[in-house]
């Protein structure tokens, strides 16, 4: 494990550094701004698998009671919303460069800010329950409800209307539409983007356990 | 160096940064729970 996290360091740098000076930008954007697809995709993938994780976790703290369940689900929420803020902030970027403005009301990203804002729920949700194992259970059915809607806000509302977005990797054409530098840096970018996720989410959660443990110690004594 | 060259290297500073940081962390939380 400690070999595998070693390893991540020399990969994602040599990632990030391809991402500026291997593939050729690509055709029907402006200057430079395709760039931004090897850290926004990345980014906007790690999010959504940070909730379906979220909804895994939730689903197990219901069945067994498993505190330790709820710390992996709670942790898994606040890293998504951090994702997911990294994915519209560099959506944004790149709006402002090929549309002219950093917001638009498009339908790609105007269901990222509801899932947002979902997520954002979740966590103002487990500030206001006081009782540990209250919130834990409220929280989790409320991980379970917004799971639900997941799917619909990143994958159906996007594609109901026309939008301004880029043609995404899911495309009705079911093709990956890239030359063999982009694809091999895109690829490595989502692997590492999702390795840099575990790794934040297993400290995340075990910071909680620890938190919760030393609590309980100092209640019991 | 052009201004490609410039945002990668910041980008590979910004990430290294990132990296020690996160094991750092790690180590200071294996330790806790060392110490149980």
């Amino acid at each position: 494990m400690k070999f595998a996290k070693l390893l991540l360091l020399p990969g994602m740098a040599a990632m990030v550094a391809a991402a500026f000076l291997w593939p050729s930008p690509a055709q029907g954007f402006l200057g430079e701004s395709s760039r931004i697809v090897f850290f926004h995709v990345p980014c906007a993938w790690t999010a959504s698998l940070a909730f379906l994780i979220a909804a895994g976790y939730s689903a197990a703290y219901l069945a067994r009671g498993n505190p330790w369940h709820d710390e992996i689900a709670a942790s898994a929420v606040r890293l998504g919303v951090l994702f997911a803020t990294l994915a519209l902030v560099t959506g944004s970027l790149f709006a402002k460069i090929m549309w002219g403005s950093y917001w638009n009301w498009d339908p790609r990203e105007s269901s990222f800010l509801l899932l947002l804002f979902l997520y954002g729920a979740y966590l103002f949700l487990r500030e206001a329950v006081d009782d540990p194992r209250r919130r834990a259970r409220v929280a989790a059915a409320y991980a379970l409800f917004a799971a639900v809607l997941m799917p619909f806000l990143v994958f159906v509302a996007p594609r109901v209307t026309a939008s301004l977005h880029p043609q995404t990797v899911i495309n009705p054409q079911g093709k990956i539409l890239m030359d063999t530098p982009t694809r091999v840096v895109f690829f490595a970018g989502l692997a590492g983007f999702t390795a840099i996720f575990l790794w934040m989410l297993s400290l995340d959660a075990r910071f909680a356990r620890l938190t919760r443990r030393g609590r309980d110690a100092r209640l019991g004594a | 160096m052009n201004s490609l060259g410039f945002l990668a290297a910041v980008n590979v500073v910004v990430w290294v940064g990132l990296f020690f940081y996160l094991w750092r962390l790690d180590r200071r939380i294996s330790e806790r729970e060392r110490e149980g």
